[in-house]
Parts: structure tokens; sequence; C-alpha cells
């Protein structure tokens, strides 16, 4: 039994991701990027990229790096590497971003950005998958949670390999006949393993322990759950082995992605499923805003689920994919984020700040670091924003949208700016914040008693 | 005199999958061939144990093997009882648990509430006496807090998930 302690760079993760979600939302609200720009334009290509590597994948790696020792009570292993995947991960991105800029005309310098794109972002990503499945690997055999978790480090790997190569065929530092004439019917293969493999495979599993957690739901292990377990995994192998071979022998991958989108939707329901039973069967009457706020990213998942259906049998899958890759990502992912974000990130600050005086000082309760009935209708705003701006998109509104951005745009910073606050202990009243023994918590990194 | 091999028994898996090992060990011990001991494998030091397996005539011989797993030894000892109380196991002082002074009941409290009120229980304990605490789920972030206050502890899983940790409250652990 070994106990968890803070990740010293978590916070510095969530901060850097969060700065990069506002510049994605930014420009988006400005119209760079579709539905202004054509969905394969470099424009587009550059706030996709934002969002899915700046925003949830370094959110997504400071959660696991926090949490993934949690989960399997082990500590983390190789945490000086830690530092270098943020580090490699936010300048491999600004490279790539460049090299998209260098496509897009808007910067001309002959630097080869995609390229160096393409070497420092593996690089990080493999070191994060090396610690976080290293430290998986101590504590085997691995309960359910973890195993989503570790699936995910599988797709991080492939979609960061299939990445790479994209970024080589675009700088020309990779050629080749084959490989160029699969190099578009492999970018939604792209797409499914970052988003549905990496993004949302560890989603799930971090979500099956905090949501009971917080919610003081059961959370043993469900015959749904290993449902949800055996679905998943089916999808993805569907992406990263059946896709590939049938990318070599033909010339797309459309049998491959409908077999996993069929088995991610029985995965989805029965996840549906379990939230369904962990809600009911809580201990907690009153939910937090967090997880209140977390219904909206799951009716976004559900509202993606059906969209796939309707588009896949309407036939325009092709043409309204923005929308779908839009709800998925700001609605489903990103909105969990940043409503867990709003618990985890007062969870850790208390802890840091009052850990060491517990039981010796009054100390004050995690919710009194948050003022949630100030901070409620930020997360109406955001949602309600994500479902009209895909409404937008679905119908064509450019102008609609643009305005639906700016409104996640406004929802986010406050929310960030909350945040903040919490971090810096503003909503504790001043003659309680500081009890003998403790000290502000700097806002960029937890510091580890030294003790 | 030769002696059978150990009888191996790796209760980490079920304890992992959040179950109650207690039947399989049992299971066990009624298996063993006269002489033989148990060498049982197990994610904590399985303090309880050394008295249910004292009572019944053996002696636990344990040493940590590693990423906090245990592995416990249990040889039937020689004057091996039949139907006599052997009295209390030779365990070492470290072992000596005494009987809680105190006991509170924090599973139906949110994180970090449960923490909180152990601490504040415990605090409220002198040197050396003990404290039960029912709690939801592992403190996996209160462990490292009573290994720095100098607290000794042991955690127990329960069949529903929760945890009974037994805190016994150090001596040099008074103020900051």
């Amino acid at each position: 039994m070994i106990g968890a302690s803070l990740s010293r760079w978590t916070m510095a993760f969530f901060a850097v991701a969060i700065c990069l979600l506002v510049v994605a939302e930014a420009l988006m609200s400005l119209g760079y990027g579709f539905p202004s720009h054509a969905l394969e334009a470099p424009e587009t290509l550059l706030v996709v990229h934002l969002v899915a590597i700046g925003w949830l994948s370094l959110l997504m790696c400071g959660a696991l790096f926090q949490f993934v020792p949690v989960l399997v009570a082990k500590p983390l292993r190789r945490p000086a590497l830690v530092l270098p995947v943020l580090v490699c991960v936010a300048t491999g991105l600004a490279f790539l971003l460049a090299g998209f800029l260098e496509m897009a005309g808007t910067l001309d310098s002959g630097i080869p950005f995609l390229a160096l794109g393409g070497m420092l972002l593996p690089f990080g990503f493999a070191l994060a998958a090396w610690s976080l499945a290293e430290t998986l690997w101590t504590a085997r055999p691995l309960a359910l949670p973890a195993r989503f978790v570790a699936m995910g480090l599988v797709c991080l790997v492939a979609v960061a390999a299939l990445g790479t190569i994209f970024a080589h065929l675009l700088s020309g530092t990779l050629s080749g006949d084959a490989l160029l004439a699969r190099e578009r019917p492999a970018v939604p293969l792209h797409a499914a393993i970052g988003i549905g493999g990496w993004l949302t495979f560890s989603a799930i599993g971090v979500s099956y322990r905090l949501l009971p957690m917080f919610m003081l739901a059961p959370d043993g292990a469900r015959a749904t759950t290993r449902w949800v377990w055996r679905s998943g995994v089916a999808a993805v192998l569907a992406l990263c082995i059946l896709a590939p071979v049938e990318l070599a022998v033909g010339e797309s991958a459309l049998w491959s992605l409908a077999v996993a989108g069929a088995c991610a939707l029985v995965a989805i329901v029965l996840y549906g499923a379990d939230l369904v039973f962990f809600f009911r069967h809580r201990k907690r009457r009153v939910v937090e805003l967090n997880i209140r706020a977390a219904g909206g990213a799951f009716a976004a998942l559900a509202a993606a689920s059906v969209l796939g259906i309707v588009l896949v049998l309407d036939g325009t899958l092709a043409t309204q994919a923005g929308a779908l890759v839009y709800l998925a990502c700001f609605g489903w992912l990103g909105g969990l984020g940043l409503s867990q974000l709003y618990k985890i990130v007062p969870f850790l600050t208390w802890l840091e700040c009052y850990g060491p005086v517990m039981g010796r000082k009054p100390t004050p309760r995690v919710q009194d670091l948050v003022a949630e009935r100030r901070d409620g209708p930020w997360f109406v705003l955001y949602f309600v924003a994500v479902f009209v701006g895909t409404g937008a998109l679905l119908a064509g509104m450019p102008g609609l949208f643009r305005v639906a951005a700016a409104a996640t745009l406004l929802a986010s910073v406050a929310i960030a700016a909350e945040l903040v606050l919490a971090r810096r202990l503003h909503n504790v009243a001043a003659a309680r914040r500081f009890p003998d023994g403790t000290r502000q918590p700097a806002l960029f990194m937890a510091v580890p008693k030294g003790r | 005199m030769s002696h059978p091999p150990h009888y191996d028994l790796d209760v980490r898996p079920i304890l992992k999958a959040g179950g109650e090992p207690f039947g399989a060990i049992m299971n066990a011990v009624a298996q063993l061939a006269p002489g033989q001991s148990l060498r049982l494998f197990a994610s904590f030091k399985p303090v309880p144990l050394f008295d249910v397996l004292g009572a019944r005539g053996f002696a636990p011989s344990a040493r940590e093997i590693g990423n906090g797993d245990w592995e416990v030894v249990f040889t039937p000892t020689a004057a091996a009882p039949d139907g006599i109380d052997p009295g209390p196991p030779p365990a070492g002082e470290a072992d000596a648990w005494p009987a809680p002074a105190a006991e509170i009941d924090c599973r139906d409290l949110p994180p970090p509430e449960p923490m909180v009120q152990t601490m504040e229980a415990l605090e409220a304990l002198a040197p050396g006496e003990a404290l039960v605490a029912l709690v939801p789920r592992e403190p996996r972030f209160l462990y490292p807090e009573l290994d720095a206050r100098g607290h000794r502890w042991r955690a127990e899983p329960q069949a529903d998930g929760s945890y009974r940790i037994v805190i016994v409250r150090g001596r040099g652990a008074a103020g900051p």
C-alpha cells in the first residue's frame, strides 16, 4: 500500500492546456479555420491540432501523471520525464503550427517546421507513454479503469505514429507514391484513433474512478463495465490493426471504420448505463457543480453518437465531419475536461495547502475554494454555445458559429479565471485562509512536502 | 526431519480486485499437510492474520518484498496445540497493536473529509493510543501524511470496497 503524492508539474500542464484552448476558441470566433476555410485547409489543421494536442492531450497527460499513480496505488515511474514531456509537446506543437502557417502561406521562413514538429511531438508523447506505461506495468494485474488508460496509451502511440508520417509526408522528408495515395484515406483513421482511442478511452478510464469517488457511489467492477472494455478494445483493434491492413490492400479503410464505429457505439451505450448506475446509487444526494457540469459532457457524447449514426445513414459524414469533431472535442472531451478541472484543481490545491495541518488546525472545505453559485452559469453558457455551434456548422451558418465560438471563449476564460482564484485560495475567508504551518501554493507548480 | 515445501498462496489478485481473501487463506490452511508452512503474498502486511493463525498454532515471519508487497511464512509451531490456546502470537514489538481508543465512521463523507475527520480524531488521542477509522475508499493521499507525522497505521480493504484503517498515534507526533 503506497500513498499517492502530488504531481509537481500537473498544474503547469493544465495551465498551458487552458491557455491553448483560449487561443483556439479566439481563432474560431475570429473566423479562422473551418467553416470559413475548408476542412482540409492548413488553417483548419492548425485549429484542430491546437485543440487536440494543445488543449486536450496536454490536459490528459497532466491528469494522468497525477491520477495513474492513484489509480494503481504505485508511485509514478520516471518522474524526471514529466517536465520534458511538457517542453517537447509544447515546442513540437509550436513547430507543427508554424508548419501549417507555412502551408497556408502566412509564414515564409524556409525552416522545415513540419518535420521538426514531426520529431519533437512523437518524442514528447513517447516519453509520456513510457513513464505512464511503466507505472501501469508495475501494478499488474490491472483493474478495469487502469486498463482503459493502458489502451488509451496504446492509441496515443498509434495516433502519434500516424501523425508523424503525415508531418513528414507534408514536409517532403518522406515520400513514396504508395504512402501518398493513402494519406487522405488515413486522415479519418488518425482522427478516430486520437479522439476515440487516446482521449476518450483515457477519459472513460479516469472517470470510472473519479466520478464514483466524488459522488460516493459503489465502483466495483460491473458486467456492463467489462463489456464497455471489450467492445471498446474491439473498436481500437479495428482502427489500429484492421484498418492499416485494409489500407494496405485497398485504398480506403471504410469497413474498418464502420466496424470500429459499431463497436464504439455499444461501448458508449453501456458506459452510459454505468454512469446512470453511479448517479442512482450515489450516497451524496446533492452533487457538486463538477458532476452537474459533466452532465453536459455526457449529453454531448450521446448527441455525438446519434449525430454520427445520422450522418452515416444520410451519407453526409464526409461533408459534415467538422460538426461531429467539434461536438466530440468541445462538448464531450473539452466539456468533461473543464468540468473536472473545476474539482481537480481545488482538490489538489487543498491537499497541497491544508494537508500538512489537517486535524491540527481548522481548515476550510474544498468547496470553500470555489464559488459554485457564481460559476454554474459559465458552464451552462459553455455547453449551450457548443450545442449551438454544432447546429450552426450542420446548418451551414458560419456567422452563428463564430458567435457560438465567442460564447465558449467567454465561458472558458471565466472558468479559467475561477481556477486561478481557486489556486490562489481567493474564495476562502481571509481569516481562515492560511492557518499557521500553511503557505500559498505556487500557481503553476505543486511543491510536494519536503518532510 | 524433512519439511514439505511451503504451500504458496498469493492473495494480491484478490485484494487488487477489491475482494476479501480471508476465505481463500482459511481454505489453504485447511489443506496444509502436517508440519507444512503457508507462504502468503499480500499487498499489505496482514497483521490481523497473525492473531487468527497464531491461535491455530502458526508463527508468522513477515518481510517486505518491494512495491509495498509482503511475504509472510506461517510456520506451525513445534507444540502445535490441539484445543489448547497457544496464547498471543510471538510477534515483535512493532507488530503490537493496542485496542482502539476511538472509532469513527466516515464512509458517507466526500473526499477529503474522511482524511480531515481521521486526523482530527487522531490528534485528540494520546501518543500510543489507537484509532479505527472507516473510510469510503482507500485513502491514498492520507498515507504519506500519516508517515510524515510519525504515526503507525495499517489499512484493511473491506468487502464493500470501503477501508478500515487502524492508526496508532506516534510518540513524537505532537504539533507541526
